[in-house]
């Protein structure tokens, strides 16, 4: 997936508009960001990029970057 | 002999937690938000007293009020629970002698969660179709709420108390009715789901501070923890693995399964394995809008209220897979009898 599509499909994650996801931001300025998103992330990542998310990996995630290098392979540019 | 599910019954006590209540008292939630998220309105809790023992005798009598069999027709009784009334003794002893169960009955208590219910399938199945036993009475019965914290949203939204009582009983076939069964644990994973005091480990601790969490639940030690992500992610690493065992074992393709009956954790969950899974959603019950995640009772009662709706009929087969807690999960096939 390339790297402007994961972004529309953290947008929907977050329930926010499109567009507001540059790449550069803090999971916390996007929304809340808790165990309810982290499911919806492993979701997210399972039926869009067929790809296993480690949750304990997940929790240690703070910005968008973090979670593009969760996806190696999965998210290119 | 074949085994075969003669009849199944299930009790929810009466009070109950709906999602106006916790709505109200979660800033942000609102009642349908919960129920999307959740696909439950309402769970049921066991009042101050009353124990897993109370739930299961309550579901076993409407098995024997409804004519399906005598008390005295059992001679095996299995009990599945994680909330016993005691340690010792054990739970099942006590619900032979008030249901009026032959002493000539055997009884054993099984501690497993939410794949105790399959699990029980196949461990009655073995008792009949070795000549063990001619009628099982299989119990699960929980009362997870004793353990959870007020202050814990996260599993105060999905885990309700019940009991279901399934029989198990002996028919002339050649046919299986019951089986094939796969099976799984991962015992890496029980942090992730437990009750960290109150066994011989870790003695249950009065004094154990509430701690609130980076999602602000707050909890004790002595209450359930469940780490909601790690559950999810285990959850999509094995039961696709696990559907796709069962059907190889039982030599049937996915679309030959009349209702794939998971074990109903919640429906996001189960929304989401579906997709996964391909299943159309007429095939893939999810039943727990009245009841919530009741643990090894969840796939009995929503067999029973498919039944209860005429969807379940004579000759239609049945995938049930249960996985949660352990972790731990099996597959099992049933033909309606």
């Amino acid at each position: 997936m390339r790297t402007q599509d994961f972004y529309r499909e953290l947008e929907c994650v977050f329930d926010i508009p499109a567009g507001s996801i540059t790449g550069t931001e803090k999971l916390v300025d996007l929304g809340t960001w808790d165990s309810i998103m982290a499911i919806s992330f492993i979701a997210m990542a399972d039926s869009k990029l067929n790809a296993e998310v480690a949750a304990n990996k997940l929790a240690a995630c703070r910005t968008v970057a973090d979670l593009v290098a969760l996806l190696p392979g999965k998210v290119t540019t | 002999m074949k085994a075969f599910i003669k009849a199944i019954e299930y009790y929810l006590p009466d009070a109950y937690l709906d999602n106006e209540r916790l709505a109200r008292e979660v800033p942000g939630w609102t009642a349908e938000k919960i129920e999307a998220k959740t696909g439950i309105a309402c769970r049921r809790l066991a009042a101050p007293g009353e124990c897993s023992s109370d739930l299961a005798v309550a579901a076993a009598q409407k098995l024997f009020v409804s004519g399906a069999c005598r008390p005295t027709d059992i001679d095996y009784l299995l009990l599945c629970t994680q909330s016993p009334d005691y340690f010792l003794p054990t739970t099942a002893c006590l619900v032979q002698d008030r249901l009026g169960l032959p002493t000539t009955c055997g009884a054993l208590d099984f501690n497993l969660g939410c794949s105790g219910f399959v699990y029980g399938l196949s461990l009655a199945k073995a008792l009949i179709e070795t000549g063990q036993a001619r009628n099982v009475l299989l119990l699960t019965a929980e009362t997870y709420s004793k353990f959870i914290h007020p202050g814990d949203r996260s599993v105060r939204a999905l885990f309700g108390d019940g009991a279901a009582a399934t029989i198990v009983s002996s028919i002339e076939s050649d046919a299986d009715y019951i089986g094939p069964f796969v099976f799984g644990t991962d015992g890496s994973g029980a942090n992730n789901l437990i009750v960290p005091t109150g066994g011989a480990r870790r003695a249950h601790d009065p004094s154990s501070p509430v701690t609130e969490d980076s999602d602000g639940n707050q909890r004790t030690e002595n209450n359930l923890y469940m780490n909601g992500p790690e559950i999810f992610a285990f959850t999509l690493r094995v039961i696709p693995q696990t559907t796709s065992r069962l059907l190889e074992c039982a030599g049937l393709k996915i679309e030959e399964v009349d209702h794939w009956v998971l074990h109903q954790a919640n429906r996001y969950m189960l929304e989401h394995l579906r997709k996964k899974l391909r299943v159309p959603p007429e095939h893939f019950p999810i039943l727990m809008a009245d009841c919530g995640n009741t643990v090894s009772s969840t796939i009995p009662i929503a067999l029973c209220d498919l039944l209860a709706q005429g969807r379940l009929s004579r000759g239609q087969r049945l995938a049930l897979v249960g996985f949660g807690v352990g972790y731990s999960w099996a597959g099992g096939m049933v033909r309606w009898a």
